[in-house]
């Protein structure tokens, strides 16, 4: 599979050396960007995003569209808390408007810092907006639900 | 040897797309759903009836509010257009 939802390795290691903060406050800035498969991509190329990606790339990602620039959209940091004995975090959920596009997944990444990956989202199937609205909307923040958690 | 186990883990993000305009009142209202109230599978059939039809409700107010800010929301930027000269962009906002 092209696009496999997966928390990217690299990004657990990097958990481990202080690389990323998500609070809402001073946290780092992530942002989400979309992919197609099938060569849907800008410049008809096919994403190939996974456990194993470490950065955001281009290759794959869709055009600009809309209120959707290449490189994806900046995610609102929602502070990481804790219930009972997992640790999560969320995002706000993000929308482009006025846009055309087909994505099959999308990629989190933290722009401040060397754009590294954070998580791989697969869509299972394509989603498209035509001249319309694409919106992403984040699972419940909770211990069995949050977009990242730590169990 | 001491060892602490841990897994780190990212859920799937559900996605509402639109064609020829905005996200209808239909759609919204389920992206609102999403986050109001959830009814386990798991739960016993009398809780699970009962949180069912609060659901419901919840959601028949959300569809009626969500619709009625809409309407309103347009019957701002119709009037406001309206005082600045654009009548028939008014006219047009109003009829959405």
């Amino acid at each position: 599979m092209a696009i496999a939802q997966a928390m990217c390795t690299s990004f657990k290691k990097e958990l481990l050396e202080g690389v990323h903060n998500f609070k809402n406050s001073g946290g780092g800035t992530f942002k989400l960007a979309l992919y197609a498969e099938g060569s849907g991509g800008k410049s008809s190329t096919t994403a190939t995003l996974g456990a194993t990606s470490t950065v955001f790339v281009t290759t794959g990602e869709v055009a600009s569209s809309g209120t959707y620039t290449t490189g994806g959209g900046s995610l609102t940091r929602v502070d990481p808390t804790t219930s009972g004995t997992t640790g999560f975090t969320d995002f706000a959920d993000l929308s482009f408007t006025t846009a055309t596009i087909t994505a099959m997944g999308a990629l989190i990444y933290n722009s401040s810092a060397s754009n590294k990956a954070v998580a791989v989202l697969d869509f299972t199937s394509n989603k498209t907006s035509t001249s319309g609205t694409f919106t992403i909307q984040f699972p419940t923040a909770n211990a069995s639900n949050a977009i990242i958690r730590i169990a | 040897m001491i060892s602490v186990e841990t897994g780190v883990t990212v859920q799937s993000v559900n996605v509402m797309t639109s064609d020829e305009g905005g996200l209808s009142t239909e759609q919204l209202t389920e992206l609102a759903m999403d986050k109001v109230i959830n009814v386990a599978d798991s739960a016993p059939p009398a809780i699970k009836d009962q949180a069912e039809a609060f659901r419901s409700s919840i959601e028949n107010v959300l569809r009626y509010y969500i619709e009625l800010a809409r309407r309103e929301e347009r019957a701002t930027i119709a009037h406001r257009m309206a005082k600045a000269g654009q009548k028939e962009m008014a006219d047009l906002v109003r009829r959405i």
